[in-house]
């Protein structure tokens, strides 16, 4: 039986994860994943390097980010 | 952490630059902590018409290292990454733009720096939406707190001889005074001030913001400031790559003439001729 889902919000929108996804597949499912997407989860800014071991959790509040053009 | 972005492939290629030889045909390369720069112009990715048009400018100016902002995706029209059209041999400097106080500052730079960004950071700490001007208190806050988080900190500020004191003793690694506000292409306004900066300088000065043509970025370069950074002028010409190439050779005659040694100006006349000619009375 598969588990229920948990609601994240990803940059203010309410997004369905798998129990235990990661942020990486929660990326890549949004096709944000990319050599400089930034993220920052319930305030906190997420090591590039857990992207793959950090797992979602009901209620957590994601900002996805990146370079964008600036002086 | 360090510079990520191809720096020793950028300092692997060959020298295009005469102007880039000091006084003794030695290496003039930029230092900014401890790290080699041969370009003296930063340029910035904003405001161009497209991003093909903002990678041949970034080409032609020369730069190694290139500025970005950090913003959110929009999830509902995720475009292209403006990184995407960088040449692999630029070096990312990102800014804090949008933060209006010290505390937005330090979360973007710990996010860049977080998501695989360089440790570098352009703090800017902006409160004030008409003149964009910097706070100098949070901006004193933030890069304070940044250096002891192992930050390499480049302030923009506003030409002030005893801020820049203040952020040199908590650590920053260059100094970013505004020539001008940014995007007014007014040159030099605040020149004294940023002459004083130069003269008592312990970390580079990097004049920024309110270049408009390359003249008055030669002038910057014969003032003494040991870089400067550039993005309206270049990014809103009509022929951005052609500006971008000109005020490359301007930050590069600048420099060459702080060099060679300007003269002192004159209120009168000093013949360059000999005054004893044929027309001489006897």
């Amino acid at each position: 039986m598969r588990a229920e889902a948990v609601t994240v919000t990803v940059n203010g929108r309410a997004e369905e994860a798998d129990p235990g996804e990661t942020v990486e597949s929660l990326l890549d499912r949004l096709g944000l994943a990319a050599r400089y997407a930034l993220v920052e989860r319930n305030g906190e800014p997420v090591e590039r390097g857990r992207y793959g071991e950090v797992a979602l959790e009901d209620g957590d509040s994601l900002v996805v980010a990146r370079p964008v053009a600036g002086g | 952490m360090g510079l990520r972005g191809g720096l020793e492939a950028a300092t692997e290629e060959p020298d295009l630059g005469h102007a880039s030889e000091g006084r003794d045909g030695m290496n003039d390369s930029l230092a900014i902590a401890g790290r080699e720069l041969r370009s003296r112009l930063i340029t910035g990715t904003g405001k161009y018409p497209s991003p093909e048009v903002m990678r041949d400018a970034v080409i032609a100016s020369g730069c190694e290292l290139v500025t970005v902002a950090v913003g959110r995706i929009d999830l509902d029209t995720v475009e292209e990454a403006i990184t995407d059209y960088l040449p692999d041999d630029v070096v990312l400097l990102p800014n804090t733009a949008g933060s209006a106080t010290p505390e937005d500052a330090v979360r973007i730079a710990r996010l860049a720096r977080a998501g695989g960004l360089p440790d570098w950071i352009k703090l800017e700490v902006i409160p004030d939406p008409r003149w964009l001007l910097p706070d100098p208190i949070g901006t004193l806050q933030a890069a304070e707190q940044l250096v002891d988080e192992g930050f390499t900190v480049l302030p923009y500020v506003f030409p002030d001889p005893v801020l820049q004191k203040k952020l040199e003793a908590v650590g920053c690694a260059a100094v970013m005074p505004l020539a001008s506000p940014i995007g007014s292409g007014s040159g030099l306004k605040l020149r004294h001030a940023i002459e004083i900066m130069i003269e008592q300088a312990e970390v580079p000065v990097v004049v920024d913001a309110g270049l408009g043509a390359p003249s008055q970025a030669a002038e910057a370069m014969e003032l003494g400031a040991d870089a400067v950074l550039v993005n309206t002028a270049i990014a809103r010409a009509d022929d951005p790559a052609a500006m971008a190439r000109a005020f490359r050779l301007a930050v590069d005659a600048g420099r060459a003439a702080r060099h060679a040694g300007l003269i002192e100006e004159h209120e009168t006349a000093e013949a360059s001729s000999p005054t004893g000619g044929l027309a001489a009375r006897s």
